[in-house]
């Protein structure tokens, strides 16, 4: 370690281990997401039908991985409000406190660094809230896939019974309605294309939000000097001691 | 009738998208009495104004009485009834003539009265609609004006709280409903329609345009369109959308009446389950294709002429709930996918827009609705994909001559 500095510990096994399940979950929801939306390549051509199953296994790794997304969401859903190590929902409550360091930390970024009145040993407001947007997003991906997951379940059976469709309408069937005002409409009924076309929609806005997510943690480490990029992998960074 | 009103009120609030299939020997026994002394009683009345008799136009039209009974059974399996329901569903067939129908037409087509009666020849559900006791329909009576009026008051008041109402096209509801008038006074359909529905015993939409709209609240909507049940509040309502609906689903909603005086089961957009209960993509007969990744690219190529899987170039079956890949249309003789050209998704709300064009949904260009430029999702989202990335670039390029300075200023 470089004299002068400490080493300080800002995620956990689970939270890290959480974070690369749902990033390479996410390269393969969008994946097989794009093929789903539009098939665009073909394979095993000259098989007959009956061995083939490209779309069937597109389909089968996106709700796998939906599943995955699904369980990870409500366990981080939990730590927002019961994490034993930090608690995020603490960082989000619009306190005058975290509103400075809101403020300090993107006066951090657009100073390129010039103005650092803030402690970067914890996680900051800043993160928190972009933090967030990204669990929100995922969020309303969640469910207006699940509202289209439904629709293959309409006899109101699966094969782990009939509560589970039930639950999938009960919990998500609002999102037409919300979808339709999203995409305007001049018809005055909710369509469930709308549920897609904002399903499809909200995988960019993702993706946007993943390549600031990539390029701010690559500029923080630069610019830090604090190896914040080895957070992800070790689950610590480096903080000058305080002389 | 009270209760029965009821009962039929009690339906119309379920919500649940279940479809239930069986419901026990018990159930279904009590069903059959009920059902059976409801034919009884019907037995005993009079045909109303309608003297056809089903068994000579059958006859005349030379289908055998084997035919109808293979049509009754198929008539049974579609409304999620055991076959021992065959004979009633036959015997109600015989009865149409005892329901009064009234069919009001107001923006749309004709579609739906066409789609029964231009089919090469009828068949059984077509003849089973010529036999129901139709009172009224502006199209096809020979009165009109004053007389057309007369003979609608007649009806109203002969039937009061009887008839059942088949209404067919959009309510243009734009500049107080002047956009569409009907008949020798002008009303406006909205009038109108809110004057028959009142002591209907059951309202009935037909085709996209009554139910959800429709063509005429395509984008811009000039004329405000909506469908009936934007309109009539408190009644019973069935809708049969699709663009046309299907003679089949309308039959099955008339016997499912006759038999037990009530409407189907419905659904949220209160169609009837055993109609939309399912997706066209469900039953599909290319679903195999589907799986297996085998798209039509382009009209005629070869995954065409192999009957392969049309979603790429546009089928909405998938997104669409209809039975059209089961009962197909014309007593079962094709239906779209069958000739080769993808579903549009013709029994959806606000189809027009959404649904009907020929690419996938990722691929389309659905016009804003205020009229606007046309933009695609993907190319919406590349746009703001870029602007990011541009965004991040300057911001790098910046700290990176920032950091050089710095550098040189130390």
């Amino acid at each position: 370690m470089k004299p002068g500095y400490k080493q300080v510990k800002r995620m956990t096994a689970f939270m890290r281990l959480n974070h690369w399940v749902v990033a390479f979950s996410m390269i393969g929801a969008v994946l097989t997401g794009l093929y789903i939306g539009h098939p665009y390549y073909q394979s095993m051509i000259a098989e007959p039908a009956v061995v083939k199953y490209v779309m069937a296994w597109n389909r089968w790794i996106h709700f796998m991985i939906a599943i995955i997304f699904d369980v990870s969401s409500i366990v981080i859903a939990y730590l927002y409000f019961f994490s034993r190590f930090e608690k995020p929902y603490k960082k989000i409550l619009p306190t005058g406190q975290n509103i400075k360091e809101f403020f300090e930390v993107l006066l951090n970024l657009i100073t390129l660094n010039r103005r650092k009145n803030f402690d970067s040993t914890h996680s900051d407001s800043f993160n928190t809230v972009f933090f967030l947007m990204f669990h929100l997003l995922l969020a309303w991906l969640l469910l207006t896939g699940l509202q289209l997951y439904v629709h293959g379940l309409a006899s109101g059976e699966s094969s782990i019974g009939a509560w589970w469709p039930w639950m999938l309408h009960l919990a998500t069937d609002w999102t037409v309605p919300v979808s339709t005002w999203m995409v305007g409409t001049t018809s005055p009924t909710p369509s469930i294309m709308d549920v897609r076309t904002v399903h499809h929609m909200t995988m960019w806005i993702v993706l946007a939000w993943v390549a600031f997510h990539i390029y701010y943690q690559v500029w923080r480490t630069i610019f830090w000097k604090e190896g914040d990029i080895g957070i992800v992998v070790s689950g610590t960074k480096f903080v000058k001691e305080e002389a | 009738m009270a209760d029965k009103i009821e009962g039929v009120k009690k339906l119309f609030t379920s919500k649940s998208a279940r479809v239930e299939t069986n419901r026990g020997d018990a159930y279904y026994a009590k069903l059959f009495e009920k059902c059976q002394a409801r034919i009884d009683e019907l037995k005993t009345q009079q045909p109303i104004n309608n003297r056809l008799d089903i068994g000579d136009v059958l006859e005349t039209q030379g289908i055998e009485r084997r035919d109808f009974l293979k049509w009754a059974s198929a008539v049974t399996g579609m409304l999620m009834l055991p076959a021992s329901f065959t004979p009633l569903v036959a015997d109600a067939a015989l009865l149409m003539n005892r329901a009064p129908v009234i069919w009001l037409e107001l923006s749309d087509c004709a579609g739906n009265s066409e789609a029964l009666l231009r089919s090469d020849g009828p068949k059984i559900d077509e003849i089973v609609l010529d036999i129901i006791s139709l009172e009224f329909h502006e199209t096809l009576q020979a009165a009109s004006g004053h007389q057309a009026e007369k003979q609608l008051e007649d009806a109203m008041e002969t039937f009061k709280d009887k008839y059942l109402l088949f209404v067919e096209g959009a309510i243009p509801m734009g500049n107080n409903g002047t956009f569409g008038t009907i008949g020798a006074s002008g009303e406006t359909m909205h009038d109108h329609l809110v004057r028959v529905a009142k002591h209907a015993a059951a309202v009935v939409a037909v085709g996209s345009c009554a139910t959800f709209g429709g063509v005429p609240a395509a984008a811009p909507n000039p004329t405000g369109a909506v469908g009936v049940m934007d309109v009539i509040k408190g009644k019973p309502l069935i809708n049969i959308p699709a663009c046309p609906a299907n003679p089949a689903n309308m039959v099955g909603v008339i016997i499912h009446y006759i038999l037990t005086g009530q409407v189907p089961e419905l659904d949220s957009l209160l169609r009837p389950k055993f109609a939309f209960g399912y997706r066209i993509h469900d039953n599909c007969e290319r679903r195999a294709h589907f799986d297996a990744g085998e798209f039509v690219e382009e009209w005629g190529d070869e995954g065409a002429k192999n009957n392969f899987c049309l979603y790429k170039v546009g089928c909405k079956g998938p997104m669409t709930f209809n039975n059209c890949s089961i009962v197909r249309y014309n007593e079962g003789v094709n239906w779209p996918v069958g000739v080769g050209r993808g579903c549009i998704g013709c029994s959806e709300p606000d189809f027009w827009d959404k649904y009907a064009y020929e690419r996938p949904m990722a691929d389309a260009n659905i016009k804003a609705p205020t009229g606007g430029v046309e933009k695609t999702v993907d190319e919406f989202g590349l746009g703001l994909l870029t602007a990011a990335g541009i965004g991040i670039g300057i911001h790098a390029a910046a700290s990176l001559v920032a950091g050089k300075k710095e550098e040189a200023g130390e």
